[in-house]
């Protein structure tokens, strides 16, 4: 069943003489029980569009779209508390900087304890005081916390990263979403915390058919276990389609110079010999050039690239380039 | 051949209160040794709490220690925490440029404050340097007049570079400078890094927990944990054959 079905999402930030346009006509889909994997620099509108499926955005962005549908509910049509209730119910997000996202006033079981739901509990209040207790703690073990009693008990600044990564995950959890938005969970944690984490994103995925869509910058992480991977460049779609695809044969150059940037991905390379990198830097929302945004860094940018390319299909594997790396087509 | 850079039994502790009155002798890093020739990379890898970035500290003198010496090119440094009032031949990068730099300086500002605090150029000469040091790392002569915010992350992490290299240092210390950025920008980053090295003969000693990157650009592994060194030799043979369990799990995730 279609979990999530976007279209065109333009995201736009209207500033006193221009309009920026920072999301530009987005389409993706997401069934149930899929892992999705959105990857981009930073700067490329990610994590706007993660928040404008919650809906967490400000005034001053201003979200169109021509469909952006929750589980056959088009979420652009009902009123704030309509929305609320439903995203709250159903979706849940992972911010990007743990340790900042969580309260700095309150013990972490009271910010456990905040995101469970009301109905969780019954009975009387010192049944249902203690019911909240062993959920709380039951959250929290399940993210693989062992040490419950001094991890409750202390406030976020007292924890690591990687602890505070792992209680943001239990309050997602909280509520058994239906999908789960991950926003770079791991840029801060070093190797062996961010496989944990991993391994818990990737549980929950297999035992609670919980889908999840990963916004990363880290390629080699996610290709594993995603099934599905949208690349996005300055706000423009540039390829989506199943993983192991792009993996295999990536048709936008965009794609293929940040596979080609994987010590991982490109085996023949010698030691210490230079990686293939794209000249110049990711143009400021400013300045962005009109046509494909790739167009001045492209190795193959041509006359015709100064009008934006559509989103070609060619068998569930989707791409925007006038002249796509395929090989032989026909 | 004679390493640049020999490190020797160096040990650090902190003290941390344990009681009202009393104090507990922590001790983080503990008789770390290693050599680095030039032109090499030693890369430091091991988990949160191991005394990593304490040694990157200790290294660049931003710190002093307790015990040990340190030996650039023969010549003593560091000797059982006196250091050598120099901090030209060491330079540290930071793991944030955006934050490590100073944003009410133009990036020409900050670099002539470093000649003129740690050198006896005159006025033309570290001019003159300034725009060397800012071509050698690819931006323009016209950067200089620029501040901070009107970069990009990865011009920032190029300002980063012409800040530690504008004193012509022996030793760049990269302490997590490359796990921020993006893949792309990092690409060219370490291309940068490796061009500088072949054609200056700089040494790097990267803090990273980018187990790839350290696959490919480095040629020593220097392994801690809750810092004693528990492994150390070339970074192919450690790579293919961890000894330590340790290593093993570091490697396997």
């Amino acid at each position: 069943m279609q979990l999530l079905d976007i279209r065109n999402l333009t995201i736009e930030l209207r500033t006193s003489d221009t309009v920026i346009r920072a999301v530009d006509r987005v389409s993706m889909t997401l069934k149930e029980g899929e892992v999705h994997a959105l990857v981009g620099e930073s700067g490329s509108g990610k994590s706007l569009i993660a928040k404008a499926i919650v809906g967490v955005l400000n005034k001053r962005w201003h979200i169109t779209a021509d469909r952006m549908h929750w589980r056959g509910v088009d979420l652009m049509r009902l009123s704030n508390e309509q929305r609320r209730k439903l995203v709250g119910q159903d979706i849940a997000m992972i911010y990007q900087d743990p340790s900042r996202c969580l309260d700095p006033t309150a013990k972490i079981f009271d910010q456990i304890a905040e995101t469970l739901p009301a109905q969780a509990t019954s009975g009387f209040f010192l049944k249902r005081n203690k019911q909240r207790k062993d959920r709380v703690k039951a959250l929290i073990h399940k993210v693989g916390i062992k040490d419950h009693k001094k991890v409750l008990d202390s406030y976020p600044h007292e924890l690591s990263e990687g602890i505070c990564q792992k209680v943001m995950i239990a309050m997602a959890i909280a509520r058994t979403p239906k999908l789960l938005i991950a926003d770079e969970p791991t840029t801060a944690l070093e190797s062996t915390t961010r496989a944990q984490v991993f391994r818990l994103l990737k549980s929950l995925n297999q035992l609670k058919n919980m889908s999840i869509l990963m916004i990363s910058h880290e390629l080699e992480e996610i290709v594993e276990w995603s099934h599905g991977m949208h690349v996005l460049y300055c706000g423009q779609m540039v390829e989506a389609g199943p993983t192991n695809r792009i993996f295999s044969q990536p048709y936008h150059p965009y794609t293929q110079a940040l596979l080609k940037s994987l010590p991982d991905y490109e085996q023949g390379l010698a030691h210490k010999e230079p990686f293939y990198a794209l000249k110049g830097t990711i143009p400021t929302l400013q300045h962005l050039p009109i046509g494909c945004r790739l167009g001045p860094r492209c190795p193959q940018a041509q006359k015709e690239c100064v009008v934006t390319p559509k989103l070609t299909k060619h068998h569930s594997h989707s791409y925007a380039c006038h002249f796509p790396l395929i090989k032989a087509m026909k | 051949m004679q390493p640049l850079l020999k490190v020797q039994a160096l040990s650090k502790s902190f003290n941390l209160r344990a009681g009202l009155f009393s104090r507990k002798r922590f001790s983080v890093l503990r008789d770390i040794s290693f050599c680095l020739g030039q032109g090499e990379t030693i890369a430091i890898i091991g988990e949160t709490g191991s005394g990593k970035s304490t040694l990157a500290k200790l290294l660049s003198g931003a710190d002093n220690a307790d015990k040990g010496q340190i030996l650039l090119d023969g010549n003593i440094i560091e000797n059982d925490g006196l250091r050598d009032n120099d901090c030209r031949h060491i330079r540290m990068i930071f793991q944030d440029s955006e934050a490590s730099l100073n944003p009410g300086l133009t990036i020409g500002d900050m670099l002539n404050d470093c000649l003129q605090y740690n050198t006896d150029l005159n006025k033309e000469e570290r001019e003159d340097k300034i725009k060397q040091t800012l071509a050698k790392v690819g931006l323009l002569l016209d950067h200089q007049h620029y501040y901070p915010h009107m970069f990009s992350s990865g011009q920032l992490q190029r300002i980063a570079l012409a800040r530690a290299l504008i004193l012509d240092p022996k030793v760049v210390v990269l302490d997590e400078a490359l796990s921020s950025l993006d893949p792309s920008v990092r690409a060219q980053t370490v291309n940068l890094l490796l061009r500088l090295q072949k054609d200056t003969g700089l040494s790097y000693v990267l803090i990273t927990h980018h187990l790839s990157l350290v696959r490919h650009i480095s040629d020593q592994l220097v392994v801690l944990d809750h810092g004693e060194i528990v492994e150390y030799g070339q970074t192919e043979a450690i790579f293919q054959n961890p000894q330590s369990n340790v290593t093993q799990k570091l490697l396997n995730c």
